[in-house]
């Protein structure tokens, strides 16, 4: 069988959703005892219990994914695509496939660093794919829903009512359908077995699923329907029965953009392998741990140092002088996904004492304690590790946003910096 | 007819012209290859920011005034341009060698103007150039505390704006955003004249543990 069509079969369960609605042969305790509360070391979901689901008015909420700018990353949001400089996507993509315009030597440079938002899945039909339940709670607590993804869903500054009201707008035309009989978990297990849908997706709290030998591989960049796939443990939250059935009997009929191949399932075996998804029992799965913080270090460290290991590496993109890049100095410097323009500014070793504006407009030091002490700097990046282990900060977004959390030596230089008086 | 006739002499010379020349670009290569015209300037500014940063503020105000000998009046329209980046640096240059630079030797004498401080009025003369230009860069990049730091340092070296210097920057400490260690060597010397020992020493603190070198703080020791 030829590469390209063993992907094909083996994707099959890309973007499949889930429901608590279980009507699948699921039995309630199983259900219950899902993705909520339990999490795995590269899935995790937050310990932070989900407030409850408000109605949600897709008119505001075509209003708020304009302000927050989900068309920088996400299509099929309804709205015209951002320009390639406002286009996280487009935009790497473009660095990766050396159709940028920049000189050779910067598109090597920023190869090595751009290896994060190269995909992020489309809102196409989503309606008949998520639910707004999920998509709302998902909003206002992102988590590691793809696990071969680097990047996560940055954590939005949104309310409950407008994480309601954009999960409404995306989630809007949905048919209502009739569901389809229960199934069986056990042939719905064989089906994604015999289906190798673990070439593409993890599913963690089960015991692991084969994988297409062929494609047996690490992922590789680029590879971007194994990139897309999401843990099938979080199925459950994300979709109905009958809309799983019906998007495993034909993908590309639900959403015709997915790379989520159509795996000739009949239809019992979709409502069989269904049923498994959304009703077999799920191992509680260990939490990543929150890295261990490490003293501050006894030998000098320099802002060299810390440009070096951290600022050039993950701050810079989204925080830096306009004026000396390019671009427009990156949301964190000039505002955008809904945040407003904060001018932190990770440039030079001035501008970084030079501080941010608070949210009433006044500037501040981006080393100011928080309550217990910690500059807030550090808290930022402490924060971000927290998120990753299920452990949202009401006080504190984790940075970098979205992105992976700093190491542990890196929090170390930082704090060690801070703690020396920030030497030049 | 005599007119059509010269015209048309016209222009065979002008074809034969520029045929000639054609002919010529290709003997030396086979192609016409475009002489292009590269500005070093935005290199050399970033040199010149790099030296500022090693203490070495006459060397990079010298390269500053050579590569732009007219920057003085220049107008910086917004933050980042060469030519701001380079007032920056020519102004802090300037007030860190209280209005006298050293570079006589570095700079042919018809471009030297006012620069080497001979007398006390071409010192102040730089001085009030140097508040002027910060001045004006903090009027571009509004609410921004490194212009400020730079700005109180320059401020700080005229004696009729010196009160607003440490206004300026006992605010900016006040909230823990001086951005240089010059600036806190700054305000320890203007809490010293102000008669605040205790004030002193803390800014100087400040300043030993954020300098590369001691020698920048010293001054205000």
């Amino acid at each position: 069988m030829t590469r390209p069509l063993v992907l094909t079969l083996a994707l099959g369960l890309l973007f499949v959703t889930g429901c608590k609605k279980t009507n699948g042969g699921a039995k309630p305790e199983a259900s219950a005892s899902a993705s909520g509360s339990a999490a795995s070391v590269g899935s995790v979901s937050p310990t932070t219990p989900s407030p409850p689901h408000l109605t949600g008015d897709s008119e505001r909420g075509r209003s708020l994914v304009e302000k927050f700018e989900c068309s920088r990353c996400h299509d099929g949001t309804g709205l015209a695509a951002s320009p390639l400089e406002k286009h996280c996507v487009t935009c790497h993509q473009e660095i990766w496939t050396d159709k940028f315009k920049a000189k050779p030597d910067k598109i090597a440079k920023w190869k090595k660093t751009v290896v994060h938002y190269l995909n992020a899945p489309s809102f196409e039909n989503a309606g008949e794919r998520l639910e707004p339940a999920f998509v709302s709670a998902f909003l206002l607590r992102p988590h590691k829903l793809r696990p071969n993804m680097v990047s996560t869903m940055p954590r939005l500054r949104i309310s409950e009512q407008e994480a309601a009201d954009v999960a409404a707008y995306l989630t809007r035309g949905a048919k209502t359908a009739a569901e389809p009989a229960a199934g069986d978990l056990t042939a719905g297990r064989q089906v994604l077995e015999t289906k190798a849908c673990g070439t593409c997706h993890t599913f963690s709290g089960v015991p692991a699923l084969p994988v297409q030998p062929s494609l047996a591989t690490p992922w590789q960049k680029g590879n971007d329907a194994i990139e897309l796939a999401p843990d099938l443990r979080f199925t459950r939250d994300r979709i109905t029965f009958g809309k799983l059935w019906r998007w495993l009997l034909d993908p590309a009929k639900v959403k015709p953009s997915t790379l989520m191949p159509k795996l000739g399932l009949s239809e019992k075996e979709a409502k069989d392998a269904a049923a498994y998804l959304l009703g077999t029992p799920l191992a509680p799965v260990a939490k990543k741990p929150i890295p261990a913080r490490l003293p501050v270090l006894e030998r000098k460290v320099t802002f060299e140092d810390v440009d070096r290991e951290v600022l050039q590496k993950t701050c810079r993109h989204c925080h830096t002088n306009p004026d000396i890049a390019r671009g427009d100095g990156g949301p964190g410097m000039t505002g955008g996904f809904g945040f407003i323009p904060r001018k932190l500014d990770f440039s030079t070793y001035e501008s970084t004492n030079g501080g941010l504006l608070d949210l009433k407009g006044e500037r501040m030091s981006v080393f100011t304690k928080t309550k217990d002490g910690t500059p807030l700097l550090v808290a930022a990046v402490l924060a971000r590790q927290k998120e990753e282990a299920g452990e949202i900060d009401p006080e504190a977004r984790g940075m970098p946003l979205g992105l992976p959390a700093l190491t542990a030596e890196q929090v170390q230089i930082i704090e060690s910096w801070v703690a020396q008086g920030r030497p030049q | 007819m005599k007119k059509l006739g010269a015209v048309m002499m016209v222009a065979v010379s002008a074809f034969a012209a520029v045929g000639s020349v054609a002919s010529d670009a290709k003997a030396c290569g086979g192609e016409w290859v475009p002489a292009v015209e590269i500005d070093h300037r935005p290199e050399g500014i970033a040199r010149a920011e790099k030296v500022l940063k090693k203490g070495e503020h006459a060397a990079a105000a010298a390269m500053i005034i050579r590569m732009m000998p007219h920057v003085k009046d220049l107008k910086a329209k917004k933050d980042g341009t060469l030519v701001a980046r380079a007032q920056r640096i020519l102004a802090l240059s300037v007030a860190r060698n209280n209005g006298a630079l050293p570079i006589d030797k570095e700079l042919p004498s018809y471009v030297q103007g006012t620069w080497i401080g001979k007398s006390d009025k071409d010192k102040a003369t730089n001085l009030e150039w140097s508040v002027a230009a910060l001045r004006k860069l903090n009027d571009i990049k509004k609410d921004d505390a490194a212009v400020q730091s730079d700005l109180a340092e320059a401020l700080a070296k005229v004696e009729k704006h010196r009160g607003e210097a440490k206004a300026m920057l006992e605010k900016l400490a006040e909230k823990d955003l001086i951005a240089t260690p010059e600036a806190y060597a700054t305000l320890a010397d203007l809490r010293s004249a102000a008669g605040d020992s205790e004030g002193q020493k803390v800014a100087l603190k400040r300043c030993e543990s954020m300098a590369k070198s001691a020698n920048v703080c010293r001054a205000s020791a």
